[in-house]
């Protein structure tokens, strides 16, 4: 799995949501979080923290936030050279199939769809992991 | 109300009743491992206040307006939290009002996603929480269809009004 130490940034724009993230990745081992209330101010911190050489090393967030959505944030990570490769999973309750395919094809890494259990994220932290190291 | 008021009526559209009342079991069962009920639906002329605190969703599918709203009363909602978030509430303060906005937002995006499945057009909506009887009483009007949850001697309520 990835190391102990991994920084991550979970963006809602629920606080009972981050706080449910926070917790299942609290169980896996992993206390090095932040916490963001939409794309707009997740961005500046994504940026902020790669610009300070503590760059994030997973964000987890929602779809449907005001300001910034989740989609457009992955869109923007991705966008920027510095950024693309840090591993994206979007938790949320938009799971039609158009909505999945728009999210694979901005390069999510994977999807959780809520309302989901500890058990389903923590199986889908473990296959992107295993993703990115058989692919590297 | 009469037989051919009630097919008529968009209210009692079984798909999408059923849908939501598989969203919120669903919801309750996976985020915070509470079993539900759904008693009898029943149609009320006006909309009246169910519970202390509402979550409400505004829902547009093609020429259908509605709103959903779900209403606990304090001590359901404490006890849905406490299995869920394995803290103790006992005042509706902002944490328990953000909860029921996620819960709403979990509950519509389940419902919204099989109904859509089923040729349905329903768009994301960001839900508003609101508290206290009078604000959830004014804030919408008309014939609402309610359907009554239970769990274990606990309840809370769903209503929804299409325009």
């Amino acid at each position: 799995m990835f190391a102990p130490d991994t920084k991550f940034l979970v963006v809602d724009d629920f606080a009972t949501m981050r706080k449910i993230i926070k917790k299942v990745l609290a169980e896996l081992g992993y206390t090095n979080v932040e916490e963001a209330d939409d794309g707009q101010t997740a961005l500046p911190k994504i940026k902020e923290a790669q610009k300070q050489g503590v760059p994030f090393g997973f964000i987890v967030s929602d779809w449907n936030m005001p300001g910034m959505t989740g989609i457009d944030l992955l869109r923007a990570v991705r966008a920027d050279e510095n950024l693309k490769a840090t591993p994206f999973m979007l938790v949320t309750a938009e799971s039609e199939q158009k909505n999945v395919v728009e999210a694979v094809q901005a390069g999510v890494n994977d999807y959780v769809v809520k309302p989901f259990n500890a058990a389903t994220m923590k199986a889908k932290f473990e296959a992107i992991y295993n993703r990115l190291n058989n692919a590297a | 109300m009469s037989a051919a008021e009630q097919i008529n009526n968009p209210l009692l559209d079984k798909q999408l009743v059923n849908a939501f009342i598989d969203g919120v079991q669903k919801t309750l069962s996976t985020m915070a491992m509470t079993e539900s009920s759904p008693k009898k639906a029943f149609v009320e002329k006006d909309f009246e206040a169910k519970g202390d605190v509402s979550g409400m969703i505004g829902m547009v599918s093609g020429n259908m307006k509605g709103t959903i709203t779900i209403s606990f009363g304090k001590e359901a909602i404490f006890k849905i939290l406490e299995n869920m978030l394995g803290e103790e509430y006992s005042d509706i303060d902002d944490e328990v009002r953000d909860a029921v906005g996620e819960l709403t937002n979990m509950i519509y995006g389940t419902a919204k996603t099989t109904l859509n499945e089923l040729g349905y057009n329903f768009e994301m909506a960001i839900p508003t929480v609101i508290t206290g009887a009078h604000q959830i009483t004014n804030y919408h009007k008309g014939a609402t269809l309610v359907i009554p949850f239970e769990m274990g001697d606990l309840g809370f309520h769903i209503e929804i009004t299409v325009e």
